[in-house]
């Protein structure tokens, strides 16, 4: 029963595997935004959450609630690029969400999630085949969601919701940029897979890493 | 006075652009505040920033955001959650270089959010005016265009010499500085016009332009009125004669470009 729930140390947890994981692909993330965009989303990434490890260290959250709003504002002040009001957004409305809560079971999690990805669409104004975040944070979470209602807990949805990210992130490949700096090339951006839904699978990647080890 | 923000990736392209267009005003601009860059010489851009600088210019009469482009957008709509100030913050899609300059000149006139923002949209405007001179299809939507600034900021009463308006006054003055009407000089104008109490458009009678507004930098800018060319001032209100003295006396000095 441990990963029916995650408690507030798993979601600290999470944010470090996130950060390990973005450091790990950044030349992966550079690749693929040197293609599309202006090679900036993996330094982008790294540094914000270097800055969020380095923050949430510092002065450690009594509760998810606050742990998320400060990854978020930490987020919006350090990356620079689209990704930071973008993850910013995802976690500040993360938060909003969680509450003053110190664990949260699989429908909280996904509800949380899920308020996120609705402030992200809110600020980019992103749909569904933009080639965008959204491309793999929709299928995770409608994924997630099915499971949760099929009584799965945190653990099992993790691992769906990443199966479903993954494929939502490599079906951008042929898409047409709709959004951001990718948008600038028209067809030119189809034929390549999309940083920001490469970045946001990892975040699947890292909860699934983390709620199940 | 509004207050004024740029929001941008690069602080040294919002400072150049912010330093271009204060050269078009006097000592006493309208208080502009930048947000840009992320920090150690980051590339990029910061919603708290953006916030910051919103708040700092809020004097209770509105600020008109200028950005750049992409996360710019996204992190000074952020910022309008961030701010505390309760003025009201508009974010404006003008063009980032020619809508700062066009803002700043009518902002330090003292035109309200709404007039502002609608002078910095229809910025494009001259540049559109002065390229359709070039030709070809694209010109001409161009040239269509180019008709907004002048749609935007209407002549109120006809400036075909039938307005019954018995204030009306009408002269006919030839343009003798060699640089034509161009940027300086348009907004000289604007700025001698503000508070007067006269509604004021001007003809460009040889080149069959206009009328446009004299509160209007960028529809006297598309006029791309050039020396020689006779320009027509018409005006109305209880000041008009004393406004139409006032741009025959600096069209007649050659705004002041003369001795140079």
């Amino acid at each position: 029963m441990s990963t029916s729930t995650i408690s507030l140390d798993q979601l600290i947890a999470w944010l470090s595997r996130f950060r390990d994981l973005v450091t790990e692909k950044q030349s992966y993330l550079t690749e693929l935004d040197s293609a599309i965009g202006d090679a900036d989303h993996g330094s982008n990434m790294v540094r914000g959450m270097n800055a969020v490890v380095e923050k949430i260290g510092a002065e450690p959250a009594t509760a998810a609630d606050a742990l998320l709003k400060s990854v978020g504002m930490t987020l919006v002040t350090s990356v620079g690029g689209a990704s930071g009001p973008l993850y910013g957004t995802l976690f500040l409305r993360m938060g909003v969400n969680a509450g003053p809560v110190t664990e949260l079971d699989a429908a909280a999690l996904g509800a949380a999630l899920r308020a996120g990805l609705e402030g992200v669409v809110a600020r980019g104004k992103a749909e569904a085949g933009d080639k965008t975040m959204f491309d793999a944070i929709a299928p995770a979470l409608d994924a997630w969601d099915a499971a949760v209602a099929d009584g799965a807990d945190v653990a099992a949805a993790a691992s769906v919701a990443l199966a479903a990210a993954d494929k939502g992130r490599l079906a951008t490949e042929p898409l047409v940029a709709r959004k951001g700096r990718a948008s600038y090339l028209g067809e030119r951006s189809a034929g390549h897979i999309d940083p920001g839904a490469t970045s946001s699978t990892l975040l699947f990647q890292a909860l699934d890493d983390t709620v199940s080890s | 006075m509004i207050g004024i923000v740029v929001v941008s990736h690069s602080p040294a392209l919002a400072q150049a652009a912010v330093d271009l267009a204060l050269e078009m005003v006097g000592e006493t601009p309208p208080p502009i505040a930048i947000a840009a860059g992320a920090g150690d010489g980051i590339i990029g851009t910061d919603a708290v920033k953006v916030a910051a600088a919103i708040d700092e210019v809020a004097s209770g009469e509105g600020v008109l955001v200028f950005m750049d482009l992409g996360s710019a957008v996204l992190s000074s709509t952020m910022a309008t959650e961030f701010m505390t100030t309760t003025d009201e913050v508009r974010l404006t899609d003008a063009p980032f270089v020619e809508g700062l300059i066009a803002a700043i000149v009518l902002a330090n006139a003292g035109a309200s959010l709404d007039e502002v923002d609608r002078e910095a949209r229809a910025a494009m405007g001259a540049k559109q005016s002065q390229l359709a001179d070039q030709g070809g299809a694209a010109a001409a939507d161009a040239a269509l265009a180019a008709e907004a600034p002048a749609a935007a900021a209407p002549a109120a009463p006809a400036a075909d010499g039938t307005s019954a308006d018995p204030t009306e006054v009408t002269v006919e003055v030839p343009l003798v500085n060699p640089d034509g009407l161009h940027a300086r000089p348009a907004s000289l104008i604007v700025q001698a016009l503000a508070g007067v109490d006269a509604k004021l458009t001007i003809t460009d009678v040889t080149a069959g332009k206009g009328p446009v507004s004299g509160n209007s930098l960028i529809g006297i800018m598309s006029l791309g009125a050039a020396k020689d060319h006779v320009l027509k001032f018409t005006a109305t209100g209880g000041a008009a004669q004393q406004a139409v003295d006032t741009l025959v006396t600096m069209t007649g000095d050659g705004f002041g470009e003369l001795a140079s």
